[in-house]
């Protein structure tokens, strides 16, 4: 597997890079060939744009980096931490603390409503919601609002609501207690054009206001432009 | 922190899936009403079994063993196999040590109905339950030769009311040949529901006996020896023989002593038995159906938690974009497993809580019922331990089997790659 780095500004060594990643390799059992990755290194606050088709391990990569799985060889490190090295429970509580995270879809929890699908990351960590500073509910509202989900939405069942709306709520849950990183898995690709470009301007927009790093992975190469950074996952198909 | 998330995310997807989960709920609801009912019944039909009598503290019979002289004696179930002389239960009745005697003189029915030659003792000392004494619902105890008290089951089975007329027929048998049909009894008197043998028989004097038996000395009436009611008048009906009598003592410590005495009797062999240590031992006897009952219904409450179980697995896979999503913002595999052992919990204990409403309901609603109609005492009373550990035996058990699905939700929960499982 082949990778190419597009970054464009390099950052000095010693500052602690939101993301850092060596030499990783993953397999999903010992008959398989090993998945191969791109090293990079994406400083605090700036965002990376992840392209590849579908089949090159984007979603893997994301588990890698999300400490979901464990990597074959290599090295992580998230904001100086070496996940790879921490316990399983640890690596929880790590991703609960400083990883906001969106998926391509059913990004929501059935059965909460929209307000208590944001402040899910506050329930399960106290650095989420004490970086709140505020009540978690209150900060839910702000960002609802920032992501112009109408109010009488709140305390709806998030099942009523539309793709786009979904989504934009899985932002505002994803931003919610200023993590230092988001990863976000394709999230655009079930919104049509208009409603994608106004997603990524808010995430990203909402994300600089907090200093948060966003590892943005998309199929689609015409998003690249809006971020810092771009990786090619993989080879182009001819 | 977590444990009140995990509980409030437990409760809210139970409200999510209420409609599937509400059949399995109904589904384990019946059965542990089921479980509770019969070990409730079976409490009270063993409490009202062995106080079927009560106070008294001695039988006394011919020789005989003891379960046969309860069961012809209390129950009407059998035949006397021999009787007691008059002159022996004269005797008796000079003994001090003894309060009070009830004779029993049996042989006759009335519609199948055990006829109770007895006097005005046993309604003075009879007692059944809890010390209860009995009590007549209208009318009063015989007081005449051919009066006779019908038992509540009698009296409403047959749709008698007081000042009927009635015919006994000689020996017992719902439909005899012989009846004393020169000699009708008036009814003067009906008896309350006991819930006991005693509801199913009819009450005549000694003298009503004797005096219906004039005549059959052979087992047959011998036309012009019988007696009509105008010729008994005024005669006196000293009985030869009696078939039981109830005993109580003055010093219940002595009730061995006096039983002892009894058996080594040497006028005629006699039999004396303590009721409740002969109803303990009948009870014995019918005690291993009772118990196949109650295990028969564990399993129907075991059946009902592997339905959840199956339930549960199945919505598992429904459960996967949710899970993943908990997973991904930092839940740890234990509290994914947590929900699903939460769940069954709240299952079990929402089924305990309805089934227990449920029963209470209809013990009180059946309760009177049953007490009229089958002569079944069944009250509402507070549970017993028994009783209690049975029930909280259902959420342990819930709480056991959720382990099948906590743990396969833990062991895939481990494994939960970013997005939905399957993808990469």
């Amino acid at each position: 597997m082949n990778s190419q780095s597009e970054s464009s500004t390099q950052r000095p060594a010693d500052e602690t890079a939101a993301i850092e990643v060596k030499d990783l390799t993953f397999r999903w059992d010992k008959h398989q060939p090993a998945l191969t990755f791109p090293d990079l290194r994406l400083p605090q606050g700036e965002h990376l744009f992840l392209h590849g088709p579908s089949g090159t391990g984007k979603s893997t990569f994301l588990s890698l980096l999300a400490g979901m799985l464990p990597p074959a060889t290599g090295s992580i490190s998230l904001l100086g931490t070496a996940i790879q090295k921490l316990g399983a429970g640890k690596r929880d509580r790590f991703r609960a603390d400083h990883i906001g995270v969106i998926f391509q879809q059913f990004n929501l929890v059935p059965y909460l409503t929209t307000e208590a699908n944001v402040t899910l990351p506050c329930r399960l960590s106290r650095t989420r919601k004490a970086s709140t500073g505020e009540t978690p509910a209150s900060s839910a509202h702000r960002l609802l609002t920032a992501l112009a989900i109408p109010e009488s939405h709140w305390q709806r069942k998030v099942t009523q609501l539309s793709i786009g709306q979904q989504q934009r709520i899985a932002a505002a849950r994803a931003l919610i207690g200023a993590p230092e990183i988001i990863l976000a898995d394709e999230p655009t690709s079930a919104l049509d054009s208009d409603n994608r470009d106004r997603f990524i301007n808010l995430l990203l927009t909402l994300a600089e206001e907090r200093n948060t790093s966003v590892l943005f992975v998309s199929h689609d190469r015409s998003l690249a432009q809006r971020f810092h950074h771009q990786i090619q996952l993989g080879q182009v198909p001819a | 922190m977590k444990a009140r998330l995990a509980i409030s995310l437990a409760t809210a997807s139970l409200w999510h899936r209420r409609k599937v989960l509400a059949l399995v709920c109904l589904t384990l609801t019946l059965s542990v009403t089921l479980l509770l009912g019969i070990q409730y019944l079976r409490t009270e039909v063993k409490q009202s079994f062995t106080s079927t009598i009560s106070d008294t503290d001695l039988i006394i019979g011919a020789r005989s063993g003891q379960i046969n002289l309860l069961l012809y004696t209390v129950f009407h179930i059998g035949d006397a196999t021999n009787n007691i002389r008059w002159s022996t239960f004269q005797e008796l009745k000079q003994d001090t040590r003894i309060d009070w005697l009830i004779p029993i003189s049996l042989g006759d029915s009335y519609k199948g109905f055990r006829v109770v030659g007895t006097d005005e003792s046993f309604g003075k000392h009879f007692r059944f339950g809890r010390g209860q004494p009995l009590t007549l619902a209208s009318g009063q105890w015989f007081d005449g030769v051919f009066d006779v008290v019908l038992g509540a089951g009698v009296a409403k089975k047959l749709n008698h009311a007081l000042d009927d007329k009635i015919i006994l027929s000689h020996g017992g048998g719902s439909t005899s040949f012989s009846n004393h049909t020169n000699t009708p009894f008036t009814v003067t008197g009906i008896l309350e529901p006991t819930g006991t043998p005693v509801d199913q028989a009819v009450y005549i004097s000694l003298q009503g006996m004797e005096a219906i038996h004039v005549g059959w000395e052979s087992g047959v009436a011998i036309p012009g020896r019988t007696l009509t009611p105008e010729q008994a008048e005024g005669r006196n009906f000293t009985p030869s023989a009696i078939t039981a009598v109830f005993a109580g003592l003055d010093r219940k410590i002595l009730t061995f002593r006096v039983q002892r005495d009894l058996n080594q009797y040497t006028g005629e062999p006699l039999s004396a038995i303590l009721p409740g240590v002969a109803l303990s031992e009948l009870w014995r006897l019918m005690s291993q159906f009772e118990r196949a009952l109650l295990g028969i219904t564990g399993f129907v409450v075991i059946t009902s938690l592997i339905g959840l179980i199956a339930v549960l697995l199945t919505l598992q896979t429904q459960r996967a974009h949710e899970i993943a999503i908990l997973r991904a913002t930092g839940a740890s595999p234990g509290l994914i497993a947590s929900l699903y052992i939460i769940e069954c919990l709240a299952l079990a204990v929402v089924a305990c809580v309805i089934s227990l409403a449920l029963s209470t309901f209809v013990v009180s609603m059946l309760g009177p019922w049953l007490l009229t109609n089958y002569g079944l005492q069944v009250q509402l009373r507070p549970l017993n331990i028994e009783e209690w550990a049975l029930l909280a035996s259902v959420p342990l058990a819930a709480v056991v089997v959720a382990l099948i699905p906590a743990f396969s939700a833990w062991q895939q929960s481990r494994s939960q790659g970013f997005g939905s499982p399957g993808e990469s």
